[in-house]
C-alpha cells in the first residue's frame, strides 16, 4: 500500500535518528575548534549528550502506533525497545573512547560511530525492504571506516576484510530482496503476509538469500568467520559497539520479518535452516572460545554463541519468546559492554587490556575491576546471580515449550563448553602474582569506573525483574 | 490467569516494620556485638517488643473484611508470572505473629539473664533475632515460595542455635541431625510447589486455593508432600527423632524454637492449606492419624526420660501431635487454639526448668534433683501452674484447647482418634507430675553418687554448657523470673477466649478464615468429654503420686530410682528404635552409596567421562580454529558455500510445497 504523499509527515517518529545525525554533524566541527588536550572529552561529551537526548525522544514514542514515511518506518514499542538498546550500546561505546584510541582520531571516530548508530536505528524500525537495506548499509559503511581507525596493521586488515565480506553478504541480501519484491510486488514487509504467497518460490528463494545476509550481520555460524578477525583488529570501542548494536539491529529486522512478514500458514520447514544455524552457532561459538588468547577474539566467538542463544527464544515464533529474546538481548548488551569497559579501563592507546595475559593476577592489583569482570563473565556464561542466568532459563523454557528441545539441549551443551573458557579467565584473575614484573596499569577516569558499576548493578537487579513490556508484540503485527 | 490475592491489597508500613525490625536487630547485634556487650540483649529484646507492640497496633488491619477479603495484603516484588511476593496479615498469621513476637520477647528477656556471661552473648541474640525474622517471613508470606524461604531460614537458625555451644560434640551432632531431617521436609515442600506450578501456574496462596480443582488426582500428592514438610518441622512420626536431641541447645532456644514457635510451623502450614485438606479426605485421615499416633508415642516415651528437658521435648512432640491431629481432622480452630495455649504453658515450663538447671549448675537429670520446692519456690510455683495447664485442669488454658481438639476428632467422625486423645491426656498427666515430683518434692538427691542412681555415664553428667559458661557470674534473678511470672497470666487465662463454644471470641475471630461447617452432633457432649478427660487425668496423677510422690528419704528414693533405671523397658529407653530404624533404612544405605561413588563411580566413570569430554571439546575447538585461517578467500568461500546450501534447501523444499 502506497501512502498518500501529501500526508503530514510525522517527524517525531524519527526524531531520535535526526538527533543522532545532527550530533554526528556537530562533532567534527567541535573537534576542529577544541583545544588539543580537550578533543577527546569534547567529542565524547557532545556524542553522549546527543545520545541521551535521542534516548529521551525515543522513549516518548513508546505508546505511538502506525508507520511514517509511507510505511517505511514503523513506530511503537518494538521499535523503541530496539532503538534504546542501540542507544545504550552507543553510549557505552562512546565512554570507551575515554582511554583507548589516539586523541586526534577520537573526533572522527565518534562522528562515524554516530552515523553507524543512525543506520542501526533505522533498522530497528524498518518496515520495508528499502529501509532495511538503507539501515544496514549506513551501519556497515561507517563501521568499515571505524575498523581501520587505528594505526596498527591489524586494524587496516580488519577494515578490508569486513568491507569485502560484508559486501559479499550485502550482495546476496540485495538479490534476495529483489526476489521478495518479485513475490509480492511491493517493498513493504506487510505485503508478504498474503496467504497465497506461502508456496511462492520467489518468496522461498528470496528469503534464503535475505537470511544469508542477516545471518552474516548477526555472525551466525557458518557466516561468522569474519567476526573474530574483525573484532580483534578493530579499535576497542568499535568492537564493543559492533558486538551489541549490529546484533540488536539485525535481530530487530529478523524478528520483524519472522513475526510480521511471513504469510499465514507458512510451513515450519521454511524456518528450519535458521534454527539449524542457531544450533551450529552455539556449538562453533563456544568451541571457538576455548583456545583464544585475546579478549576481543574470545568475545567475538562468544557473540556467535550468544546470537545462537537469542534465536532459541524465537524458535516457534511465540509472543512470549520474543519478549524473552528482548530480555536476553538487553542482558547481553549490558554484560558485553561491561566486559569491554573493564578491558578499556585496563587499556591505553595500544589496547593492552585486549590480551588475556593482562588479566593474570588482576585481583591483587585491581580488585574492583577483577570482581566486576568476573561478574560479567559469569553473566556471559549464564550463572547466577546475574541476568545471564535468568535469561538462559527463559530461553530454555521457550525452547522446551515450543518443542525445539534439541535447541535446548544444544544450549545447555554450549553453556557447559563455554564455562571452560570463562572460568579460565576468572581463575587467572584470582591467581597469585607469579613474581614477574607486570606492566604499569593505567588509571581509568571515573566515568568509566562508574559505568562499570552500573552495568554490574543492572545485571544483578535484572535477575529480579524478568519481564519486558508485554505490549511489544502487538506493535510488530 | 487472574491473579487472586488473599486480603485487602494496600500499603501497610506497620506490617513491613514489624516484619523487618527483628532483622535489623539481628544485623546490629551481629555487626556491633563486641561494642554492644550486654546491651545486645536489650537491643534484641527491644526490637521484639517494638515488633509486638506494632502487631497489636496493626491488629485491626488483620481482621478487616472487605467484600470477603480478610486481612491485609502488602505486595512486595513481582517476579516471573505466578511468582508475586508479598505479605499476608490475616487472623491466622496474626495469631502466630502475636506468639512469635510476644512470647519471643519474654524469652529474649529471660535469655539476658540465662546467657549472662556467655562468651558469645551478642552472637546468641543475633541468631535469636534472625530466627524471629525467619519465622515471621514464614507466617507472613502470601505464597508458598516465600513460605519455603522462611521454612528454610528457620531451619538454618535452629541449626545455629542447637549447635550454639559448638565445643560440645553432642550439640554439633544434634544440630546436624535436626538440619538434615528438616531439609528432607524442605525438599518435600519444594516438590509440592513444583506440582502447584505445573498444575496451577502460580505459588500464591490465593491462586492455589481458588484452583484446588485443577490438581485433580495430584491433590493427594501435594498434601502428602506438604505434610512430610510439616512432619519434619513439627517432629511428627517418624521424623521426630531430632527434637529430643535438639535439647542440646540453650534452654531459651528450646523454649522459643523447639516448643513455642518453629516446631508449630507444621500446624500453621496445614491450617493455612485448609482448602487443600478439605478437598482431600484421604489426606485428612493420614494427617489426623499421624498426629494422634505422635501424641500417644510422644507421651509414652516421655514417661521413660530422666533428663528434664528431654521430658519436656517429648511432651512438646506429643502436644504438637494433638495440634496436628486437630488441624488434620478438620478441627482447625481447635488445633490452632492448642498451638496458642501451648506456646504459653510450654514456654513457661521450659523457662521454669531453665531456672532449675541454672540454679543446679547445669544439672539436667531429675534423678539428681528432688526437694527443690524449698530452694526454688518460684520455679516450683510456675512449673506447677504449667503442669496443671498442660494436664488440662478445668479453667486453665490447656483444658479448653485440648478438649476442643479431642472433641473435634469425634465430631469429624474419628472415634479412635478421640480415644487416643483421651488416653494420651492420662499419660500426659502421669509423666508431667512424675517430672514435678522428682524435681521438687521428696529429699534432695544431688549429693548421692550417680552410680547409686543407676546412671550409666556419671562422668558425662553435669557437663558445663561451655568453657566460659561454667564460670559465669549470676545475673539478677528477676531477669529470669519476670518473664516467667508474666507467662503465668496467659497460661491461666488464655483458654477463656475459647469459652462459649460456637459463640466464643475465638470462633468469631476465625469465622472468616476457616469456612464454618455444620456437623452432626457428636454422641458425647463437650461437657461429658471434659469429664472423661478429667477422670483419666486424675488417674494419671494418682499413679504418678503413688510412684514418685512418696519415695521416702534420699537413700530409699535413690534405690527406687536405681531399680527403675535398671529394669526399664529396652523399647522405651531406646525410644521405640526409631533412630535405629532410620539409621538402617536411610543413613547406612546413603553411606554405602557414598562409598561406592567415591571409590568406583566418581574416579572411573564420572571423572573419566569428564576427561573424555574435555579432550573432545579441545579437538573440536582446534577444528574451529583450523577453519579460521585468516585468509580472506577462505572466508568468502565459506560465505558463498553457506549461501549455496541455503539456496539449494529453499529452492528444493520450496518447489515441493
Amino acid at each position: 500500500m502506497i501512502a498518500n504523499p501529501t500526508t503530514q509527515v510525522d517527524w517525531n517518529g524519527i526524531a531520535p535518528i535526526i538527533t543522532i545525525a545532527v550530533t554526528a554533524l556537530v562533532v567534527p566541527f567541535a573537534d576542529l575548534f577544541a583545544r588539543t588536550h580537550a578533543k577527546r572529552w569534547v567529542a565524547i561529551l557532545i556524542g553522549g549528550l546527543g545520545t541521551l537526548l535521542a534516548a529521551g525522544l525515543c522513549a516518548q514514542q513508546y505508546g505511538s502506533t502506525g508507520t511514517v514515511f509511507g510505511g517505511a518506518f514503523a513506530l511503537g514499542g518494538f521499535t523503541v525497545v530496539f532503538e534504546e538498546i542501540v542507544l545504550l550500546a552507543l553510549f557505552g561505546s562512546l565512554l570507551l573512547f575515554a582511554t583507548t584510541m589516539q586523541e586526534r582520531r577520537v573526533g572522527g571516530s565518534v562522528a562515524l560511530m554516530l552515523w553507524s548508530a543512525c543506520g542501526a536505528l533505522l533498522m530497528a524500525g524498518a518496515s520495508n525492504l528499502m529501509t532495511v537495506f538503507l539501515g544496514i548499509e549506513l551501519l556497515s559503511l561507517a563501521l568499515y571506516c571505524l575498523c581501520g581507525m587505528n594505526d596498527r596493521p591489524a586494524s587496516r586488515e580488519s577494515a578490508l576484510k569486513y568491507l569485502v565480506l560484508s559486501s559479499t553478504a550485502s550482495g546476496f541480501m540485495l538479490l534476495g530482496m529483489a526476489l521478495l519484491f518479485g513475490a509480492s510486488g511491493s517493498v513493504a514487509l506487510s505485503s508478504l503476509t498474503l496467504g497465497g504467497l506461502a508456496t511462492s518460490s520467489f518468496l522461498w528463494s528470496g528469503s534464503a538469500l535475505f537470511f544469508v545476509g542477516l545471518a552474516f550481520k548477526m555472525s551466525l555460524a557458518p557466516f561468522h568467520a569474519w567476526s573474530p578477525d574483525v573484532y580483534e583488529g578493530a579499535p576497542m570501542p568499535v568492537t564493543a559497539f559492533m558486538s551489541v548494536a549490529t546484533k540488536a539491529a539485525t535481530l530487530a529486522v529478523l524478528a520483524r520479518f519472522l513475526y510480521a512478514a511471513l504469510p499465514t500458514g507458512m510451513s515450519s520447514a521454511f524456518l528450519l535452516p535458521i534454527w539449524i544455524l542457531a544450533g551450529l552457532s552455539m556449538l562453533v561459538g563456544n568451541l571457538g572460545m576455548l583456545a583464544q588468547t585475546d579478549l576481543k577474539r574470545l568475545l567475538a566467538y562468544s557473540g556467535v554463541a550468544q546470537a545462537g542463544y537469542l534465536l532459541v527464544a524465537l524458535a516457534g515464533t511465540t509472543a512470549l519468546g520474543l519478549r524473552y529474546a528482548i530480555y536476553y538481548l538487553v542482558a547481553y548488551a549490558i554484560m558485553n559492554l561491561g566486559a569491554f569497559s573493564v578491558a578499556a579501563a585496563l587499556s591505553d592507546e595500544k589496547e593492552a587490556g585486549s590480551a588475556l595475559s593482562a588479566y593474570h593476577a588482576l585481583a591483587s592489583r585491581r580488585p574492583y575491576l577483577a570482581a566486576m569482570m568476573s561478574l560479567f563473565l559469569l553473566a556471559l556464561a549464564g550463572l547466577p546471580p546475574t541476568a545471564g542466568f535468568l535469561g538462559k532459563i527463559l530461553l530454555l523454557s521457550t525452547g522446551v515449550a515450543t518443542g525445539y528441545w534439541w535447541l535446548a539441549v544444544l544450549l545447555i551443551l554450549g553453556t557447559a563448553i563455554s564455562l571452560f573458557a570463562y572460568a579460565k579467565i576468572i581463575r587467572a584473575m584470582y591467581a597469585r602474582p607469579d613474581g614477574k614484573a607486570q606492566p604499569e596499569l593505567p588509571v581509568a577516569p571515573w566515568p568509566a569506573m562508574i559505568s562499570i558499576a552500573l552495568y554490574g548493578i543492572a545485571l544483578v537487579v535484572m535477575t529480579f525483574y524478568p519481564l519486558t513490556p508485554s505490549n511489544i508484540v502487538p506493535f510488530v503485527r | 490467569m487472574i491473579h487472586h490475592v488473599m486480603g485487602v491489597d494496600g500499603t501497610y508500613p506497620l506490617l513491613l516494620t514489624l516484619w523487618l525490625l527483628p532483622l535489623l536487630g539481628g544485623v546490629l547485634c551481629w555487626a556491633f556485638g563486641p561494642q554492644l556487650k550486654t546491651a545486645a540483649g536489650w537491643l534484641a529484646s527491644g526490637a521484639l517488643l517494638a515488633s509486638f507492640v506494632l502487631t497489636i497496633v496493626a491488629w485491626p488491619t488483620a481482621t478487616q473484611n472487605l467484600n470477603g477479603a480478610v486481612g491485609a495484603h502488602q505486595a512486595l516484588v513481582s517476579w516471573m508470572p505466578g511468582f508475586d511476593f508479598g505479605l499476608l496479615f490475616d487472623p491466622l498469621s496474626l495469631i502466630w505473629t502475636c506468639i512469635i513476637t510476644g512470647v519471643g520477647f519474654l524469652i529474649h528477656l529471660y535469655s539476658i539473664g540465662y546467657m549472662h556471661g556467655d562468651r558469645a552473648f551478642a552472637r546468641f541474640f543475633a541468631f535469636l533475632n534472625f530466627f524471629v525474622f525467619a519465622m515471621l517471613t514464614l507466617v507472613l508470606s502470601d505464597n508458598f515460595a516465600g513460605l519455603l524461604i522462611g521454612w528454610g531460614l528457620v531451619g538454618l537458625a535452629s541449626y545455629f542455635l542447637i549447635g550454639f555451644w559448638f565445643e560440645k560434640p553432642s550439640a554439633v551432632a544434634a544440630a546436624r541431625k535436626a538440619f538434615v531431617i528438616n531439609v528432607v521436609g524442605d525438599i518435600a515442600i519444594m516438590m509440592a510447589i513444583f506440582i502447584m506450578i505445573a498444575k496451577v501456574g502460580s505459588v500464591g496462596y490465593g491462586d492455589v486455593f481458588s484452583h484446588v480443582a485443577a490438581f485433580g488426582p495430584t491433590l493427594f500428592a501435594v498434601c502428602v508432600c506438604l505434610f512430610i514438610g510439616a512432619a519434619a518441622k513439627s517432629a511428627q512420626l517418624p521424623l521426630h527423632t531430632w527434637l529430643p536431641d535438639a535439647m542440646e541447645g540453650p534452654t531459651p532456644v528450646s523454649a522459643l524454637i523447639h516448643a513455642a514457635t518453629m516446631v508449630t510451623a507444621g500446624v500453621y502450614l496445614i491450617a493455612r492449606c485448609a482448602p487443600l485438606w478439605n478437598a482431600s479426605p484421604d489426606a485428612q485421615l493420614l494427617v489426623g492419624t499421624v498426629g494422634g499416633l505422635t501424641a500417644l508415642v510422644g507421651a509414652i516415651l516421655g514417661t521413660a526420660q530422666w533428663d528434664i528437658k528431654r521430658i519436656l521435648a517429648y511432651s512438646t512432640m506429643s502436644q504438637i501431635g494433638y495440634m496436628i491431629m486437630g488441624v488434620g481432622v478438620g478441627a482447625y480452630e481447635g488445633g490452632v487454639a492448642h498451638f496458642f495455649t501451648h506456646a504459653f504453658f510450654k514456654a513457661q515450663l521450659f523457662l521454669g526448668s531453665g531456672i532449675v538447671i541454672h540454679a543446679l549448675a547445669n544439672e539436667q537429670d531429675v534423678r539428681r534433683m528432688g526437694g527443690l520446692r524449698k530452694k526454688l519456690p518460684f520455679a516450683f510455683f510456675a512449673m506447677l501452674i504449667g503442669v496443671l495447664a498442660i494436664c488440662g485442669l478445668p479453667g486453665l488454658s490447656g483444658s479448653f484447647s485440648k478438649d476442643a481438639v479431642i472433641q473435634g476428632a469425634l465430631e469429624h467422625g474419628h472415634p479412635w482418634l478421640y480415644v487416643v486423645g483421651v488416653v494420651t491426656a492420662g499419660i500426659t498427666a502421669y509423666y508431667m507430675f512424675r517430672m514435678l515430683f522428682l524435681t521438687f518434692t521428696g529429699a534432695h538427691r544431688g549429693e548421692i553418687d550417680p552410680s547409686h542412681l543407676g546412671m550409666r555415664h556419671p562422668e558425662l553428667v553435669g557437663t558445663p554448657h561451655g568453657d566460659s559458661h561454667s564460670e559465669h557470674h549470676h545475673a539478677p534473678a528477676w531477669l529470669m523470673n519476670v518473664p516467667v511470672a508474666i507467662l503465668i497470666v496467659p497460661t491461666i487465662a488464655a483458654g477463656w477466649l475459647l469459652f462459649g463454644g460456637g459463640a466464643s471470641w475465638w470462633a468469631t475471630f476465625f469465622a472468616t478464615t476457616f469456612a464454618p461447617e455444620t456437623l452432626p452432633a457428636a454422641p458425647i457432649s463437650e461437657m461429658a468429654t471434659t469429664g472423661i478427660v478429667l477422670l483419666i487425668v486424675a488417674l494419671g496423677f494418682l499413679v504418678a503420686y503413688l510412684r514418685y510422690g512418696r519415695m521416702g528419704d534420699a537413700k530409699a528414693a535413690a534405690e527406687k530410682l536405681r531399680m527403675e533405671t535398671v529394669h526399664a523397658f529396652p523399647a522405651l529407653t531406646n525410644a521405640f528404635y526409631f533412630d535405629a530404624a532410620l539409621d538402617a533404612l536411610f543413613v547406612r544405605p546413603a553411606a554405602w552409596l557414598g562409598a561406592l561413588s567415591a571409590q568406583i563411580l566418581d574416579p572411573h566413570i564420572i571423572d573419566g567421562a569428564v576427561r573424555e569430554i574435555v579432550h573432545l571439546a579441545r579437538s573440536l575447538g582446534n577444528g574451529v580454529r583450523a577453519v579460521q585461517s585468516g585468509l580472506l578467500r577462505a572466508y568468502v568461500l565459506l560465505v558463498v558455500g553457506g549461501a549455496v546450501v541455503f539456496i539449494a534447501y529453499y529452492t528444493l523444499i520450496g518447489v515441493h510445497r
